[in-house]
């Protein structure tokens, strides 16, 4: 007799299936990153201006152009939002249907386990489209880790969006709680031109597209080491990955009846 | 004909004993107690907001209970009052989710007998974005009965319903019931008591049996 699907592979295909079919939203995660390329590429000047490598030891100042300073900047930024908005969606979306599938058998951490592999999939996809843009404007450094940077980017702020997806029910209070932290850390804050001249660095050294940010500037335009700011990524979104698990788990939670003692299942 | 009352040596496929519930001050269910055996047929009624959707979903495990407990023999089936399916799937990628939940190896030859009996196959490969609400609420109630549940419990389950499904729906009924499985429907309104086997009403938190003639 056949097994019956495997539960893992079922969520996951039809994950998958679900994202696929909502084609516009599919054709914005390009469009998003063209157009502010565009827009970075059309309204910065090429001029060199100095900035300070943060999260390298000693803080040296780097000279590269505004433009493509900006580009690396606005990449980052590009990816990072769209994982979060991502995130958001493939928790909040369908949350109670899923709690019914829990109910009818499913493990909790068999779909939020397909949602995450989604989830990657997709900001590699995006990571990778962001940094295949960029020669056409020019040459990073290290290419191969501005990619990563990028990807980097998206798995920090793609765990960010799975939490704020798994603690609010409502839509805009998700989407309002992203644009907050997103716009101020990755769209604004770590801006590495904005960043040398900061007041207060302590703080946008906390935030987390910080060493996602850093990577992919000291790869687009240095030879410096990029493992602090690996690490520094990984420990980022991984914290955030963890705190999302357990609010799902606890939103997911079922108590089923107790198997009756009187008559065998 | 069945009781639906607790009674010894009478085996029950489902147990609620005591149930109580309250929402802040409101307390919803006080004192609530029922008990269905194979074969029963039992209906639960009550104005709006008093509380029968909240002992549904206690006894499936939705909300857990303040005090009291719930047992059950064998696997239940849930429909509830909303439309819980997955709206940019077709009908046939919502059973297989389903049966992948349920581990039910031969779903597709069950999904073909359940939707020739609630007479919408023509729609199984349709994004339920695109059904009626009627058609959307068949598939609600038809994935709760793709694993042969010995307990289904329905929330509300004929709203929508044209006047063949609903009869169709009391056929699938009595089959359940003649297979010596239990099932359980919630309803605000019962207009044909005598096609179950026992009716509650839910008042001032607590069951009240009432006639089914």
């Amino acid at each position: 007799m056949k097994p019956p699907d495997s539960r893992f592979g079922t969520a996951l295909t039809l994950t998958a299936r679900e994202l696929l079919r909502n084609r516009v939203a599919v054709l914005m995660l390009f469009i998003i990153p063209t157009l502010f390329y565009t827009i970075v590429a059309l309204t910065t000047r090429t001029a060199k201006v100095p900035f300070k490598l943060a999260s390298v030891a000693g803080s040296p100042l780097a000279q590269v152009s505004e433009r493509s300073s900006s580009l690396i900047f606005i990449g980052t930024a590009a990816v990072g939002l769209l994982a979060a908005f991502l995130g958001l969606s493939l928790v909040q979306k369908n949350i109670e249907a899923n709690r019914r599938l829990v109910l009818c058998g499913y493990r909790p951490a068999e779909l939020i386990g397909a949602r995450l592999v989604v989830l990657l999939v997709v900001v590699a996809v995006v990571g990778t489209f962001v940094a295949e843009l960029l020669p056409l404007f020019f040459t990073p450094e290290r290419f191969v880790l501005v990619m990563a940077g990028f990807a980097l980017a998206g798995f920090v702020y793609g765990c960010y969006g799975l939490l704020v997806g798994a603690i609010f029910r409502r839509e805009l209070e998700g989407i309002l709680f992203i644009s907050l932290l997103a716009n101020i850390d990755a769209g604004w804050l770590q801006n590495p031109v904005y960043y040398a001249g900061a007041q207060n660095q302590v703080i946008i050294r906390l935030l987390p597209a910080y060493y996602p940010s850093q990577m992919s500037i000291i790869a687009a335009f240095t030879r410096y080491g990029v493992g602090r700011a690996v690490t520094g990524s990984l420990v980022y979104g991984s914290a955030f990955l963890a705190l999302a698990l357990a609010v799902y788990f606890l939103r997911m939670r079922i108590r089923r009846p107790r198997p009756n003692p009187m008559t065998p299942v | 004909m069945p009781s639906s009352t607790e009674s010894a040596g009478v085996e029950q496929l489902l147990s609620v004993r005591h149930v109580a519930r309250a929402f802040g001050r409101n307390r919803v269910l006080i004192d609530a107690s029922l008990f269905i055996g194979p074969g029963e047929v039992v209906g639960i009624t009550g104005e709006n907001g008093s509380g029968k959707s909240t002992l549904l979903n206690i006894i499936v495990g939705r909300l857990r209970p303040d005090s009291g407990t719930v047992t059950a023999s064998g696997r239940i089936g849930y429909c509830p009052q909303e439309m819980l399916v997955f709206d940019t799937l077709t009908v046939r990628e919502n059973f297989r989710f389903f049966a992948a939940a349920y581990e039910v190896a031969d779903w597709p030859a069950r999904m073909d007998a359940l939707l020739g009996r609630l007479n919408f196959g023509r729609y199984v490969d349709t994004p339920v974005s695109h059904l009626s609400g009627g058609t959307r609420q068949k598939l609600n109630l038809a994935v709760a009965w793709l694993h042969e549940p010995d307990i289904l419990v329905l929330d509300e389950p004929y709203s929508g319903f044209d006047w063949e499904t609903y009869l169709h729906f009391w056929d699938i009924t009595a089959e359940h019931r003649r297979l010596n499985r239990a099932v359980l429907v919630v309803s605000h309104f019962v207009h044909e008591r005598t096609r179950f086997d026992a009716l509650y009403r839910v008042a001032a938190g607590r069951l009240e049996p009432e006639s089914v003639r």
